[in-house]
């Protein structure tokens, strides 16, 4: 089955979030409609509620790319979604276009975890696959990353993610609100949304893990 | 020639992205919108190694069986020949993973089609102007850590300076390497010239770093103010008429020339 319909059964069965979106049904003659959440209530008013009604998935980039304050999301995973919109969809290959561009792979992901699918990948692994300047990210410690992880993830980080991953095989993650999150936020029932899932370590961490890095580095040379 | 219909194929476009700059992809997302909406494939994605999804992820977002990867780079390079097969777990032209098959198509940049973008830029930019009086300046990065780049520009100025367009001259120059852009007004004989950046997007270097080397700009300016340069043709400096384009990346019959290589490798390898 497709992911567009498998994502369809998830909906008739009780789904109605991903990440901060809420996706309604069947509303003024549209199968789907998508807003963010904290507008929910608001959108099924008469003519959306005056919100900004977007019909078909095109803007749905441009509406994920900025946050309120017009700085760049570049981790999709971020819990700043701008408000004041609705997408309106026709059938649910738009619906899963336009979250593909909200929350990238983000139903696929979870279809595949589900279906027990899903490969992650550990954080050495990713640093090790690093290049240019981010090569020396992979130095960073063991303690280091796991700090990092407290400091960079999680909700009170902005990122709405669920961890998957692992420092290492035997390495993992220690216990934190970071570590623990389930990957929803709005503290839904874990059968009415999709959780977002971080696969692999995210770009953004990355790049933390190579500031991280240096500074482990010139703690070093200063001691010796 | 136009492609054939996949219509249970998949198309992945694979960009490089960024954490600091959204523009940067946006050429990608332009050329699947424009791709998807000719219905050709089943469906079209795009995936990325500094934004999401990563290609480590992209299996995900595809139904289909069968999947056209195509890099939507200016070069063939460390990230086309080594990053990519990386990542996606490719290991030649058509590689089954996971029980699907992926094709791995050529850069969009080294495709001979490219060509015909870079005059229609050109003509795009400077309209009614005397190519016999003006020269046309392929520019790009151009460093020792991709000779590739700097090879396939230099195949463009070839190619277009052959093509009988009627430039003045046709050159290349770089930021970083000889002969460098900083000295266009010097190499151009010409009253008019026209500059086109062979990027995939208008990143940093074409809004911010080659405005300045141009001297169209006192000093790399707020990112915001940066699409004014491209609407500011022609622009008068070094006693020179200067018309500056954004891009090559940008022109969204790019995505032509990834089914161009779509084509080109069923072309080659399932000689269909
Ligand atoms: S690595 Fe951390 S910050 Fe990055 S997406 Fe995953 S959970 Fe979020």
């Amino acid at each position: 089955m497709s992911i567009a319909l498998q994502l369809r059964e998830l909906l008739r069965s009780g789904i109605h979030r991903i990440g901060e979106l809420e996706i309604q049904t069947d509303v003024y003659g549209y199968p789907y409609v998508i807003c963010h959440h904290e507008d929910a209530e608001r959108s099924t008013d008469s003519a959306f509620g005056g919100l900004e009604v977007h019909e078909g998935p095109a803007d749905a980039r441009d509406l994920s790319t900025y946050a309120p304050d017009g700085s760049y999301r570049f981790a999709k995973g971020q819990t700043n979604l701008k408000q004041g919109w609705v997408m309106a969809l026709e059938n649910e290959e738009d619906l899963r276009l336009a979250l593909d561009q909200f929350y990238p792979a983000g139903v696929g992901l979870f279809l595949a975890s589900r279906a027990g699918a899903l490969e992650t990948e550990t954080l050495r692994e990713k640093l090790d696959r690093q290049t240019g300047m981010y090569r020396f990210a992979r130095t960073i410690s063991d303690a280091g990353a796991q700090r990092l992880v407290r400091e960079v993830c999680g909700p009170a980080h902005q990122c709405a993610k669920k961890i998957l991953w692992r420092i290492a095989p035997e390495t993992p993650l220690e216990d934190s609100e970071a570590s623990r999150y389930n990957g929803i936020p709005g503290g839904l029932a874990e059968s009415q949304a999709i959780p977002l899932l971080c696969r692999e370590a995210c770009n953004h961490f990355v790049a933390e893990c190579r500031k991280a890095a240096k500074a482990e580095n010139d703690a070093r040379s200063e001691a010796t | 020639m136009p492609i054939a219909p996949k219509p249970s194929s998949a198309l992945l476009i694979v960009g490089h992205g960024s954490t600091e700059n959204p523009d940067s992809s946006t050429p990608y997302f332009e050329h699947a919108d424009e791709i998807r909406s000719r219905g050709i494939f089943a469906e079209v994605h795009c995936c990325f190694w500094k934004e999401e999804p990563s290609m480590r992820e992209a299996g995900y977002l595809v139904d289909s069986e069968e999947i056209y990867v195509v890099p939507d780079f200016i070069s063939e390079g460390y990230f086309t020949q080594d990053v990519i097969p990386r990542e996606l777990r490719l290991t030649g032209p058509t590689t089954v993973v996971g029980g699907k098959t992926y094709h791995y198509c050529l850069p969009v940049g080294v495709h001979r089609s490219m060509t015909g973008l870079i005059l229609k830029r050109a003509r795009e930019v400077a309209p009614g102007v005397d190519p016999a009086q003006t020269t046309l300046i392929i520019t790009g990065h151009g460093t020792g850590l991709n000779q590739n780049s700097t090879k396939a520009i230099r195949d463009q100025v070839e190619l277009i300076a052959a093509s009988g367009a009627g430039y003045a001259a046709v050159l290349d120059a770089f930021m970083e390497e000889q002969p460098f852009i900083a000295g266009w007004d010097k190499m151009a004989l010409t009253p008019n010239v026209i500059v086109v950046p062979f990027f995939i997007s208008d990143g940093l270097h074409s809004y911010q770093d080659i405005p300045v080397l141009l001297g169209i700009e006192n000093e790399v300016g707020a990112a915001a103010s940066q699409r004014e340069i491209f609407r500011h043709n022609p622009h008068h400096v070094r006693n020179k008429t200067l018309y500056y384009t954004s891009a090559i990346g940008t022109e969204r019959l790019l995505a032509d020339v990834i089914l161009d290589q779509v084509s080109d490798f069923d072309r080659i390898h399932k000689l269909s």
